[in-house]
């Protein structure tokens, strides 16, 4: 959770599905996200609705295209790079540690 | 919908209900409220973008904007003066780069509290030690 001033401590045991989101606080994670978009960046904040604060983020939208002729599908990717992000939680599908590749 | 903050506070006026008092003060909203007369980039769920300065963001994330270009999908841009944006079609909210958000926050919540004292016992529950 943000730390805001009047809380209470928060506990380092982990309770509910939210407390693991609390265990990458500060850490790079992925998130990804409805409409065929990924973000991966470090978690700053993040509220309940999965309202989440993201620094250094790098947002990737893919799109498939299909060729008329072969009818092959074309999965294209646009990136872009965004210093810091407020993200609205109702987009969010999942919040991970970053992929690993291989 | 918004009183007036008592003081030169640089974060935004406080909202007039304590539904939406509340509710701000317990979501990350009220990082956004903190925005208010800054300039902004707000991603729209429609693919779109707007990059205006911030009037207003209420509870639930209703975002007022003004001075504002508006770039659709296709890449065009309308210049227009107020823009109001329905918080469900909000995606992103590009923050500042020189924006302390620990101190706007901390800041917004001081003014929330600053109101629920001043209403005083009768109106509003207050922690009590």
């Amino acid at each position: 959770m943000a730390d805001e001033v009047e809380q209470p401590p928060t506990t380092n045991t982990v309770e509910e599905p939210l407390d693991l989101i609390r265990l990458s606080l500060d850490e790079r994670i992925y998130v990804k996200m409805r409409n065929d978009r990924e973000l991966r960046g470090r978690l700053h904040a993040y509220d309940q609705h999965l309202n989440m604060i993201l620094g250094d983020v790098e947002e990737t939208v893919t799109t498939v295209e299909i060729d008329e002729e072969t009818y092959e599908e074309l999965y294209k990717s646009t990136k872009r790079n965004i210093p810091m992000l407020f993200v609205r939680g109702d987009g969010v599908v999942l919040v991970a540690p970053p992929l690993r590749v291989g | 919908m918004e009183s007036e903050a008592g003081g030169s506070a640089p974060s935004g006026a406080v909202a007039s209900s304590l539904r939406e008092r509340t509710i701000a003060e317990n979501s990350m909203v009220i990082l956004l409220q903190g925005l208010q007369g800054q300039e902004t980039t707000v991603d729209l769920r429609n693919e779109c973008a707007a990059r205006g300065r911030v009037v207003s963001v209420d509870a639930f994330m209703n975002i007022r904007l003004e001075d504002v270009l508006y770039r659709d999908r296709r890449g065009q841009s309308t210049r227009l003066q107020d823009l109001f944006v329905t918080g469900r079609n909000v995606r992103y909210v590009h923050i500042p780069d020189h924006v302390d958000i620990m101190k706007t926050m901390q800041n917004q919540l001081a003014q929330i509290h600053r109101v629920r004292n001043f209403a005083g016992g009768k109106k509003e529950f207050s922690k009590k030690n």
